[in-house]
Parts: C-alpha cells; sequence; structure tokens
C-alpha cells in the first residue's frame, strides 16, 4: 500500500466511526443532553440494533429474495451468505431497499430496547433511573453469547452484503451512507431543538416540578424522549453491523455508553453543536492514540494496551474540573421571528 | 358570586408534623383573597395540595363544582388552575421569552409528530410568541426577553414567575408570595396589575404574601393560618384585628 492508499483508508475508517458515533450521540443527547434522563444503558439500544439486525438480515434475505435453500440462515450462515450476496452484488437497488428495511428495523429494535429499560424506570428520580439504567447494559451480550439462534453465539454472524455492489469501493460506498445518515439525523436534532418540543424537553431538564405544575406530563415527554433517543442509537447498532459485514456479541458498555458520554461532555451537552465537535475531537484522538501507540513501547511504565484508556479518562477529568459544560456552551435557541418587530406591534396595538 | 374554590377539611402530614389540620376554606370568584401566616403555618402546602403536587391525607377540593382532590398536576392546570412558586423557579438555560412559551397550554408543537412538520406549529408558535411578548411588556420585562432567564434578579424571576402563569389562561390563580424580594414600587404595580386582571378578565386570585403594607389595600379577603389550621378568614380589617392573629403573626 502506498502512504496515499494508507492516509485514504484511514480517512474512510475514521469518518465511518465518525459517522456512527455521531448518530448515537444524537441519541444520547436528545436523552441526557436535551431532556436530562441520565441514560448509562443506550448501549443497551445500540447492540439491540446491532444484535436485532445480525439476527435477521439474513434469514430476511433468503426469504426475499426468495433464495432457494434448506440450511440455517444463523447456523450455516458462510453457506447461505454465498448465495444471498451475488444477487445483492447484481442488483444494487435491491440492496439498497434491503438497507433502508433493516435500518428501519434496527430502528424500532433499538425503540424497544429503549422502552423496556426504562419503561420500569422512567418515574424514578434521575439518580435511581441512572443506576437502573447502568444494571442493563450488559443483559443483551449475556443473551447474545448463550442464545446461538440470535447472532450464533459467541463467534457472532456475518450479514448480508449491502455495499457488496461497489467492489473494491465496498468499504467507501459504507461510509458514505453513514456520513449521509449522519447527516440528516444530526440535522434533525439540530431542528428539534428549535422546536416547541425540543423546548419543552428542555424544560423539564431544567426544572421537572415547575413543568409539572405548568401541565406538562413529565412521563410522557421522557418516554417519547428515550423512545427517539433508543431509535437512533438502534439505527446506529444496525449501520455499524451492515458496514461492519459481522456482528460478535461483544458490544461493550465501555465503547457504545461510556465513550458517547465522554464525547458529549467534551463537546457540550444540550448544544447540538457541541454534540459534533465532541465527537469529532474524540474519535480522532482515540483513533490517534491506537495508530500511534505502539511508538510508546518501552517508554511508558506501562503496558501500551492501557494509553488510550488512561488519557481518555484524564481528559475526562479535566473537563468535568475546568469546563464542566463542554467546549460549546448551550446556546439560546429563541424563536425565529423577530422580537422587536413583535414588541413594535405590542407598542403600536 | 359563587366560590370557585372549595377546601374541606384538609389534612396533610409529613411524618408527625400536622403541616394542615383540617383546614376548610373558600375563595369567591372574581376576588383577590390573601393567605398570611407565620413561616411554617402550612401555606405552601397549601397551595402545594391544591395544585396536586402534593396529595391531601384527607379533605375535599372543589373546583367550581367539580371534585379536584388527587387529581394530576397537569390535569389540575388544564382545568384553569396556575400557580407560582415562592423559591423563583426557572427554566434556567432557556430564555425568559422560551420560559412563558412552555407554559402556553395545547400548543401542537409539543406532540411528537406535528412537531416534525413546522407548518403544523408556526401559527400557533407566532401567536403564543405574540402572547407573550404582551405580557413580558405588562411585566416591564420585553428587554430580558432574550437573556438565559438563571441570569436575571430574584425579583425579576418573580415577575417570570407570574408571567408564565398569565400565559396558561387560567380562571384561578395561586401565587406564592409574589411580591417578596420586589421593589415597592413595582410590588405595587404588580398589585394594581392583579386588580387589573381582576378587573378586566374576571380572574380569581388566591396569593400568599407576607408583605401586608402593599397587599392589604388591594385585597378583597384574607385568611390567616397558623401550625396547619385556619384561625380567621374575612375581610381585611376584620382579620388584622382578630386578636388570634395578632398572636400568632402580627405581633402586640
Amino acid at each position: 500500500m502506498t502512504p496515499l492508499d494508507q492516509v485514504i483508508l484511514f480517512v474512510v475508517d475514521l469518518s465511518a466511526l465518525l459517522a456512527v458515533y455521531l448518530i448515537i450521540n444524537v441519541g444520547l443527547n436528545v436523552q441526557e443532553g436535551i431532556t436530562g434522563i441520565p441514560n448509562f444503558g443506550i448501549v443497551f439500544a445500540v447492540a439491540g440494533g446491532a444484535y436485532i439486525t445480525g439476527g435477521l438480515s439474513t434469514r430476511i434475505a433468503v426469504s426475499l429474495l426468495g433464495t432457494q435453500t434448506n440450511l440455517d440462515p444463523i447456523f450455516d450462515n458462510i453457506s447461505v451468505l454465498q448465495l444471498v450476496n451475488p444477487i445483492l452484488r447484481s442488483q444494487p437497488p435491491t440492496a439498497i431497499a434491503l438497507l433502508i428495511l433493516f435500518l428501519i428495523i434496527g430502528g424500532i429494535a433499538g425503540a424497544l430496547m429503549g422502552l423496556i429499560s426504562s419503561a420500569p424506570a422512567v418515574r424514578l428520580r434521575e439518580d435511581y433511573l441512572a443506576i437502573t439504567l447502568l444494571a442493563f447494559g450488559e443483559i443483551l451480550n449475556v443473551i447474545g453469547i448463550g442464545y446461538k439462534p440470535l447472532i450464533g453465539g459467541p463467534i457472532g454472524v456475518n450479514v448480508p452484503d449491502i455495499f457488496g455492489w461497489a467492489g473494491q469501493y465496498r468499504f467507501y460506498a459504507g461510509t458514505l451512507v453513514l456520513l449521509l445518515v449522519a447527516t440528516a439525523i444530526f440535522a434533525y436534532a439540530g431542528y428539534l431543538i428549535k422546536t416547541p418540543l425540543g423546548r419543552t424537553l428542555k424544560a423539564i431538564r431544567d426544572n421537572e416540578t415547575v413543568a409539572r405544575s405548568l401541565g406538562k406530563d413529565i412521563t410522557q415527554y421522557r418516554t417519547v424522549s428515550i423512545l427517539l433517543g433508543s431509535t437512533l442509537c438502534g439505527i446506529g447498532g444496525s449501520l455499524w453491523v451492515l458496514y461492519s459485514g459481522a456482528v460478535t456479541p461483544t458490544y461493550a458498555r465501555f465503547d457504545w455508553t461510556f465513550l458517547p458520554w465522554l464525547m458529549i461532555l467534551l463537546g457540550g451537552m444540550g448544544s447540538s453543536r457541541g454534540v459534533l465537535v465532541g465527537t469529532v475531537i474524540f474519535v480522532a484522538l482515540n483513533k490517534l492514540i491506537i495508530y500511534y501507540k505502539h511508538a510508546f513501547v518501552g517508554i511508558l511504565p506501562f503496558d501500551i494496551v492501557w494509553l488510550n484508556y488512561i488519557l481518555l479518562g484524564l481528559i475526562t477529568i479535566l473537563i468535568l474540573i475546568y469546563r464542566p459544560e463542554g467546549i460549546v456552551r448551550e446556546k439560546w435557541t429563541a424563536p425565529k421571528q423577530n422580537l422587536s418587530a413583535a414588541d413594535k406591534e405590542v407598542k403600536a396595538g | 358570586m359563587g366560590s370557585l374554590l372549595e377546601v374541606k377539611d384538609v389534612k396533610r402530614s409529613f411524618g408527625s408534623l400536622r403541616a394542615l389540620d383540617e383546614v376548610t376554606l373558600n375563595v369567591d370568584e372574581k376576588t383577590v383573597t390573601i393567605l398570611i401566616g407565620p413561616n411554617g403555618s402550612g401555606k405552601t402546602t397549601l397551595i402545594n395540595v391544591i395544585t396536586g403536587l402534593q396529595k391531601p391525607d384527607e379533605g375535599h377540593i372543589y373546583y367550581g363544582s367539580t371534585e379536584i382532590t388527587g387529581w394530576s398536576p397537569q390535569q389540575i392546570y388544564r382545568t384553569g388552575i396556575a400557580r407560582t412558586f415562592q423559591i423563583p423557579s426557572m427554566f434556567g438555560k432557556l430564555t425568559v421569552l422560551e420560559n412563558l412559551l412552555v407554559a402556553e397550554k395545547n400548543h401542537p408543537g409539543e406532540s411528537f409528530t406535528k412537531s416534525l412538520v413546522r407548518r403544523l406549529w408556526a401559527k400557533h408558535e407566532r401567536d403564543a410568541v405574540e402572547k407573550a411578548s404582551k405580557i413580558l411588556q405588562l411585566l416591564g420585562l420585553s428587554e430580558q426577553s432574550d437573556m438565559s432567564a438563571s441570569l436575571l434578579s430574584g425579583g425579576q424571576m418573580k415577575l417570570v414567575e407570574i408571567g408564565r402563569a398569565l400565559m396558561s389562561d387560567a380562571n384561578l390563580y395561586l401565587l406564592d408570595e409574589p411580591v417578596s424580594g420586589v421593589n415597592p414600587t413595582l410590588a405595587h404595580e404588580i398589585f394594581a396589575r392583579i386588580i387589573g386582571l381582576r378587573e378586566q378578565y374576571g380572574i380569581t386570585f388566591f396569593i400568599v404574601e407576607h408583605r401586608l403594607d402593599i397587599a392589604l389595600q388591594y385585597v378583597d379577603y384574607v385568611n390567616a393560618m397558623a401550625s396547619g389550621r385556619l384561625i380567621a378568614a374575612g375581610p381585611p380589617e376584620q382579620v388584622i384585628s382578630d386578636p388570634k392573629v395578632i398572636e400568632a403573626y402580627l405581633g402586640a
């Protein structure tokens, strides 16, 4: 590989990771940043989207494409995909239609997981809610490992190659799709903050008692927020599986709850731009540390495996001490209408 | 004039503390009534119980002819009772204007599906902004409307509290110390506005207030509480000359 190829590969890889984290971080920000629900269990929704996509995608592809086979889509996964993938490679529109279908399934799976994990807890106060959600994190991995028909147990399964039609540019196409979905979701989040719904969610975050006394059904709004955020997390998990081409029951809380939290803390909770800034800085930093940490072998007094954990932990502590509101402070988003105009109107009337 | 709010034999305890001990009182329609009493006499608890934030242990609360005992705060708000808080409680990261807009009732843009299409809520939002701007004008807060509410002074926050309540178009307002921490000129102005709203729209006010020097000249009725019990009720002159009230509250 030429150095240029290496750079391109690094950028494509980075962009894909950036996109998937942006989607999930927006999902977390809707819950924690905007509504004030400390969801320490978003891994539940991410893994839900990922595992359900992993478990259903081959089965769905086989039945929709009318593939004749007696093989089991999960236990004879490789052989079945050898029948499915050539069809998808020759029919890009079918592949894209399936992609959209899988994303919808991933979103629904995420929403369901969000609902399951939070339904018993949504009436609790913040701190108890956080503890309950924390406890949910690992459940899906246990199911994924133990219940083989889901995603084949510990070794995982491959999924239909939705981007196979792009040939050697497969990962470029996948990255592009990830970036497109991430952009759309990011744009929606920016819009949401400016709607009356976003305003009410923020009001509930700022003062639950007053919001209640102003006629807001707190439980209902929290549920909307969790459903929305978890849907996005599920879509993120689903996309990541389709992009990687495989899924194993290893969706860890560190990667899919702890890191997203760090990113929105760093960037600035509640602010859309903050989420973007935090995601870009963090993902890039993490990737660079992983790429270059081998240069530190022998220099550091500990195994370099721990380097990014230590650095990321250190950064978190520094953010919380010196800039707890993050890099981008939450912006006041006044309604579009020009207020001075409204004032004049009032004075004239 | 019928009574708009009727509290009957309401009891509420916190552990061994009897915050409300068989409180019975009426608030007549289109009147301004104040509730006085020493600190800890149960005034705020009474407001919390009326607005549904706390449930009464016993007793009944009627709004007009409807019993609202045990209703949730949002049901009570929708039925036409709005309140303010003693300690100003802002939505700190929202602007002053947004603080008022949150109080708008039945905003279509608050529903998830309708929020997706701007056209479905933009007009309602414009009207709400206009209404809120008028209220801010009334309260002298127009210049602060784009400021984050957490940057306001304590007195200004009191005004935002009132403004937020006014957004609800309620028939009955329960104001918890609306003029504490507000300068005397503005405090008089606030009470004058309250009277104005009563005259103009027939709104009923039930106000907890310690500053009798300001409040008394504006109000129709005074209720006095001490140790969770109602000790006197009636026209201002009668209540403040009541020996029980003087002993418990006003001092000799």
